[in-house]
């Protein structure tokens, strides 16, 4: 396959991507190509065979490429983005577990930052246990370690 | 293919910028699933092989950690990174990665050595020093907070840093000269009630910092060493200069520069200018930049070199020309006549600074009548209670006000009173915080006030006359601060004033649940003031105390919540070294500082000023003579 000197336009040509659990998905390259995976794939030459993603299941696929297509949609305002990606990220933590690890692995920038944006919005306003327990995390802090962060932090740091 | 993306992974100039362990690419062509993501440990074996092969998908929690320094960066309040940080070791870690803005409340809290140490990549800090009463002269001068050590620190450990906020430190001309030198990105300088250096600092800044964005001096003390600094800043091309604040600088300027320096500063937003600014300066000013969101007018007044005959400056024009301006303050040897040229602009305001303008209520009238969408007004008791009651009528937005003496004697009649306060507490229902300086007050106004303004979060009544009761009744102000405390449920903020005895404290003490600064002078009975403060104010962070019955009993009844505390000051109580002894032995990260204060008349049994405060490094190894730290 030629690895013409194409901007990054919609020329018709399509890539085929495979999902851990074998869902196949065909997608436009203008719009893969928000994955930065996938657009260097396209500027070396793709090959025929779809693409395994064997860290991506069929699911989590469908909702980036869903995405990816939105966001690659020239007639769509500023406003309907803010409003669609709004609504897009409003899930429960599993799948944004899902989404972030997709949007990491696939080296969606935008994608990636608004998943690590909701992760943030989760943390606020938490105390540190509440957090653990959100996140399902082990404190591994000894005890005098703890403290002296907590002083720190209350003593030099605090409003 | 697969050797295309097998080279991807390990390609350094291809790979994803973040870290993919627990999400490497992994080889697989059959259908392969064997997601078995039960162990903790998350690392994938990369297999070069068409068969089966286990992926094991990361935990949770290890997926947090790929990502954590992009999720963290979007943490910006204190409060939630100090949360963060606490989570586990890891997140301590990513969390003083990614903290760009360093807040230090005390700068004796902690050492230069051990914040940058923790905090590597900060471009903007905070540090407050002084306590506040040291502004009214109740500490000898040089008693430290010094940002030499801080800037020498910051100096090699932070050289991206862009902004310097510091409140009641001493800055030297060297400390300056450092800052300069050491951060070429360096862009903004607010310097707040600080003091130490003077006009040559100030033009070693100009001079060096080229990106300089924000030089911002608020009531500062800059001593006049005859150099010209305006006219140090880069004399060509444009500046990216966005705010100029020099109000507080005593000294004259250069105006010719100062007039060629605003002119190259597209940006410019806010300029506040000192009374050196003549009035016709001023206009000359404006003229050039129409775009300001806030002025400072100088002192708005004729100086001598307005030549004979030269036209009057149109200035309801240049008014009218600012379109933005939304923050107006200056008017510091005002001329009255020219306050009806600032028609145009009432309308838009929603800051006014009039609390150097001596104006009667007829001359604010005429300004103050337009101005429905102001939120913050400051004024001088000149206007007196008429004048703060077309403030009422008028400024239904109103969130803060500021009413300043003009003659702080205590024998004067005193132009604001209760009236005034009834007024605005009925006007002005969105009163958020409010600083009234009077000489007579009811307890009926204030219970009025907590009634009409529920929103109140600030609230400071200085009634000048020491212990002065209600002015009608003859009582003590008791009841009117218990309603406050009582009634209004978000106070943080209390300066309490007026004949007051310890009931009024057992009323802070059992409603001020919120309250977190207090100030008291010349205030209670007996110990058991202090003690229902101590004992009832949980969230009480800063306490200053003067002239006040309290002893040392009162003082061992905080000792359970002083590690709590940013600080307490006591001056002119009851305190003897022994009980302040007693203090620093029982709580020792404690650091008890007592002052001696020449200027207060004492005995050997009484301590002058009592400053503690709570420390991880132990006393501080540079303290003045007249300090003593008790251990």
């Amino acid at each position: 396959m030629s690895s013409s000197s194409s901007p990054m336009q919609s020329t018709g040509r399509k890539l085929k991507l495979k999902s851990k659990d074998d869902e196949t998905f065909e997608v436009e390259e203008a719009v893969a190509v928000k994955s930065q995976i996938f657009k260097y794939m396209v500027e070396d030459g793709v090959s025929n065979g779809p693409i395994p993603l064997p860290n991506v299941n069929g699911k989590t696929l469908a909702r980036v490429l869903q995405w990816c297509q939105k966001h690659a949609d020239p007639t769509i305002t500023e406003d309907e983005l803010n409003k669609y990606d709004a609504g897009f990220i409003d899930v429960d933590q599993a799948v944004l577990y899902d989404l972030l690890m997709a949007a990491n692995y696939l080296n969606i920038e935008e994608l990636l930052k608004l998943a690590c944006m909701r992760v943030a919005d989760m943390i606020k306003g938490k105390s540190p246990d509440e957090i653990r327990r959100t996140f399902n995390i082990k404190n591994d802090f000894t005890p005098e370690e703890e403290e002296e962060v907590r002083k720190e932090n209350a003593w030099a740091l605090g409003p | 293919m697969r050797k295309d993306r097998t080279e991807m992974s390990e390609d350094d100039d291809r790979s994803p910028p973040l870290d993919l362990r627990g999400a490497d690419i992994a080889e697989s062509s059959n259908k392969t699933r064997n997601c078995s993501g039960v162990s903790g440990s998350g690392a994938p074996v990369p297999g070069p092989g068409p068969s089966s092969m286990e992926f094991q998908a990361p935990y949770p929690d290890q997926v947090l950690e790929n990502v954590l320094e992009n999720v963290l960066q979007f943490l910006s309040s204190r409060r939630d990174r100090n949360a963060a940080s606490l989570v586990c070791r890891s997140w301590w870690r990513v969390e003083a990665l990614t903290r760009s803005d360093l807040f230090i409340g005390n700068c004796y809290s902690v050492s230069p050595r051990r914040a940058t140490a923790r905090f590597t990549r900060v471009r903007s800090v905070s540090i407050k020093g002084r306590p506040r009463f040291a502004d009214f002269n109740l500490m000898p001068p040089d008693w430290g907070a010094h940002f030499a050590p801080w800037v020498t620190a910051m100096a090699s450990a932070y050289p991206w840093l862009e902004k310097v906020y510091l409140k009641r430190m001493s800055v030297t001309h060297d400390d300056l000269a450092l800052l300069a030198e050491s951060f070429p990105s360096f862009k903004e300088l607010v310097l707040v009630c600080c003091d130490g250096f003077g006009t040559s600092g100030l033009a070693v800044i100009a001079s060096k910092c080229r990106q300089l964005k924000v030089l911002d001096l608020i009531e500062s003390e800059v001593t006049d060493d005859e150099v010209d600094w305006i006219a140090c800043f880069p004399e060509s091309g444009a500046t990216c200069l966005e705010s100029l604040i020099f109000d507080c600088v005593e000294c004259p300027i250069n105006f010719d520069a100062l007039e060629r320096l605003v002119a190259r500063s597209p940006s410019l937003k806010k300029l506040r200018l000192n009374r050196f600014v003549s009035i016709g300066q001023l206009y000359r000013l404006m003229v050039r930049s129409p775009q300001l969101t806030h002025l400072g007018t100088g002192s708005f007044s004729a100086s001598e070199g307005m030549a004979q005959g030269e036209q009057e400056p149109d200035f309801f024009t240049a008014f009218a020309a600012c379109r933005s301006l939304v923050c107006l303050s200056g008017f510091r040897e005002i001329l009255p006549d020219y306050l009806p040229a600032m028609h145009p602009v009432c309308a838009n305001l929603t800051s006014l600074n009039f609390s150097y303008a001596y104006i009667n209520a007829d001359q604010l009238k005429l300004v103050i009548f337009h101005c429905h969408k102001l939120q913050i007004f400051w004024v001088l008791d000149s206007i007196c209670d008429e004048g703060l009651q077309a403030v009422a009528s008028t400024c239904k937005d109103l969130r803060e006000l500021r009413v300043f003496p003009f003659d702080a004697r205590e024998d004067n009649e005193g132009p604001v009173s209760d009236v005034g306060l009834q007024a605005i507490s009925e006007g002005c229902r969105k009163l958020q915080s409010i600083l009234y300086f009077c000489q007579h007050m009811t307890n009926a106004a204030v219970i009025a006030m907590s009634r009409n303004c529920p929103d109140l979060e600030v609230f400071r009544l200085c009634i000048m006359g020491r212990h002065r009761p209600d002015r009608v009744t003859g009582e003590p102000m008791d009841e009117g601060f218990g309603a406050i405390v009582m009634n209004c449920k978000k106070l943080t903020r209390l300066a309490v004033s007026g004949l007051l005895t310890d009931r009024a404290f057992s009323y802070i003490g059992k409603y001020g649940k919120l309250v977190r600064t207090l100030s008291v002078a010349f205030a209670g009975d007996s110990d058991m003031g202090l003690k229902y403060v101590l004992e009832g104010c949980p969230r009480l962070q800063k306490l200053e105390i003067r002239d006040s019955p309290f002893g040392d009993a009162a003082l061992r009844s905080g000792l359970h919540h002083y590690y709590n505390m940013r600080f307490l000051w006591m001056s002119s109580c009851r305190l003897s070294p022994q009980g302040c002894q007693e203090i620093a032995r029982a709580l020792p990260r404690l650091v008890v500082e007592v002052i001696r204060d020449d200027a207060i008349e004492h005995t050997d049994e009484t301590v002058d000023i009592l400053y503690m405060y709570r420390s991880l490094e132990g006393p501080r190894d540079d303290a003045p003579g007249f300090v003593t730290i008790l251990q």
